[in-house]
């Protein structure tokens, strides 16, 4: 396992920012989820060794993250979220300053960070002043510091905001290269389901600092819930309400689709059983397949 | 954007990490690299060099008043070299305001620059610690500052030296490199904690710019209106040229130019290294590193 916490609690003053998680991350990329103050920030602060846990413990990489942070940041790769720049620098020598400050020497680093600015598009643009980037174009160099030294991990934030489609598909792909091909793990926190569905076969989904699903996508759509899409007529809000009294989630689209998240332990015979109850005709019936968006939706049920 | 995706491949580097002795050499080395880019600095950079060039020819004309008699017209009182002559050079307002300058134009963005454009979470995502960037940020400072104090300091030693062609002046003085290097310290952590301070408290190096002016002059500004009002050599530990004046003029063993004793300066200096120290503190710690 490449990362492993067990009980990890924190809280900001009275404020509780992550309670009792306990995850085990193995190869390959991962996408971290949840609602803001979920805690996935706090978590990575965490894993990065910037904030001790009041309780609990973890390893990244097999180094403790509350003894050896040193050894977890230069065997990390950080993408953060935010535009960060120094401004009057050019894109090989901020890549190559911040390899050398990762532990590479000099002339290593200058030559590596060719390459990583060739490999993530940035080639041409490497000796322009950074002030002069586009957004899309620091999304790239982010990304070209976060491998320059070639870490063994890549903790992503966000990493496709700011992106115009078609750069946004490049920086996929490019994320997709790293993890499947290249033996670098990523944990991917982003609020663009579609992003992390594209890319992660496991997922972490955080709610109010506590673990509300963990594992492989399809095992997840598997085993928390089946989901249904029916269309009715009829008195929707009573067919609703008692759908929702016997523990399922239900969604309505605009153009009428009702979704409906039922409990692995349901029956879908209770929907045709809610519907004789309060009247309502369903004039359709379908078990969907449950899309990444879906699965957030019925674990933590936000829309 | 023209450029494509994946020109080139990804491969694996084979090298191996090093837990480096200096982590915080890279800060400073490229701190020092950026300002050369600036062209108001490299103009201040080269100014800044006038006062030690002048004194550099007041030294060499004490030693040649003969050839110099009719040009300088009974004012070679002036050019007695002694350690009040270095002393002299080490507090004039001139050389401290080029510092000033210097600094201002070459470090003002030093902090304040990584803040408004979030690089200090790419700093810390790295193997560096606080003390790590602050060390590098710090001797970006005391690099500028010791090129106009102590290497001028000891070049002027050297110059007299050699063009008595004796060592008598060494033997005379023989704390005076001690003075030099003394002071040359003072200054550099001085210099160093004042501009961090003020690069610390704005995003804005602009700002932070007039601030550093602002400060320096404003305090001697301010000291002159309270002399007037209080009458009272004290007023002029409010001012950051004077404490600095006074402190140089103590190294050297030489008459203060303000009736106060001198630790009254020390302690105002260290005071403002303290509270930098503490602002510097919290506002390094304050940034988050991942937002």
């Amino acid at each position: 396992m490449s990362i492993e916490v067990r009980d990890l609690s924190f809280r900001y003053g009275k404020i509780v920012a992550l309670d009792g998680v306990t995850v085990r991350l193995g190869e390959g990329a991962v996408g971290l989820l949840g609602p803001n103050g979920a805690g996935k920030s706090t978590f990575l602060r965490i894993l990065l060794g910037f904030l001790a846990p009041e309780r609990g413990q973890g390893k990244v990489l097999d180094y403790d993250i509350r003894r050896e942070q040193a050894m977890i940041r230069r065997s990390v790769g950080y993408m953060p979220e935010s535009d960060c720049f120094i401004a009057g620098m050019d894109a090989v020598t901020f890549t190559s300053y911040f390899g050398e400050l990762s532990g590479m020497p000099r002339q290593e680093a200058m030559k590596r960070a060719h390459e990583v600015l060739f490999y993530v598009g940035l080639g041409e643009a490497r000796y322009r002043l950074l002030d002069t980037y586009s957004a899309g174009m620091k999304q790239r160099l982010k990304l070209a510091q976060a491998l320059v030294h070639d870490p063994k991990i890549l903790f992503l934030d966000e990493p496709t905001s700011n992106l115009d489609p078609t750069g946004r598909q490049e920086v996929l792909e490019l994320i997709r290269d790293i993890s499947t091909h290249k033996s670098i793990q990523v944990l991917l926190s982003s609020h663009i389901l579609d992003d992390i569905e594209k890319l992660c076969e496991t997922v972490v989904i955080l709610k109010q600092g506590r673990v509300a699903a963990e594992g492989r996508m399809a095992d997840l759509r598997a085993t928390h819930y089946s989901l249904y899409e029916v269309r009715i007529k009829g008195d929707g809000a009573a067919f609703r309400r008692d759908l929702e009294g016997a523990g399922s989630h239900v969604d309505e689209t605009e153009d009428g689709l009702i979704k409906i998240y039922m409990p692995e332990a349901s029956d879908r015979m209770d929907i045709f059983r809610a519907a004789s109850r309060t009247g309502v005709q369903l004039r359709s019936f379908v078990k969907s397949r449950t899309s990444l968006e879906d699965l957030f939706a019925g674990v933590v049920g936000v829309d | 954007m023209a450029a494509t995706v994946r020109e080139k491949g990804y491969s694996h580097w084979d090298g191996q990490l090093a837990e480096r002795r200096f982590p915080w050499w890279p800060i400073t080395r490229t701190g020092i690299q950026l300002a050369f880019r600036k062209k108001r600095f490299k103009l201040a950079f080269a100014g800044a060099f006038i006062p030690s060039f002048v004194f550099l020819v007041g030294l060499y004309i004490s030693e040649r008043l003969e050839d110099f008699k009719s040009f300088l017209q009974g004012s070679d009182r002036l050019l007695n070299i002694s350690p009040k002559y270095f002393a002299t050079y080490f507090t004039n307002d001139s050389l401290l305001f080029m510092i000033v300058l210097v600094l201002t134009f070459g470090a003002g963005g030093i902090i304040a620059d990584d803040l408004r454009h979030s690089s200090l979470q790419l700093y810390f995502a790295r193997p560096l610690g606080k003390k790590d960037y602050l060390l590098g940020k710090m001797s970006v400072i005391a690099f500028f500052t010791l090129l106009y104090t102590a290497v001028p300091g000891i070049v002027l030693i050297l110059f007299k030296l050699i063009f008595a062609g004796s060592f008598k002046f060494f033997l005379q003085y023989p704390w005076l490199p001690l003075s030099v290097l003394a002071d040359s310290a003072l200054l550099t952590v001085f210099f160093g904690f004042y501009v961090l301070l003020l690069s610390s408290v704005s995003k804005n190096s602009r700002y932070v710019i007039i601030l550093m002016f602002g400060v320096y002059i404003f305090s001697s500004v301010l000291y002159g209106i309270l002399n007037s009002i209080f009458r009272t050599p004290y007023t002029a530990l409010v001012s950051v040229p004077a404490n600095l004046q006074q402190a140089g003029a103590f190294l050297f063993g030489q008459k203060l130019p303000y009736a106060v004793p001198a630790v009254w300066s020390f302690v105002v200096l260290a005071a403002i290294c303290v509270l930098a120290a503490i602002v510097l503190n919290r506002k390094i710690r304050s940034v988050e590193v991942i937002k």
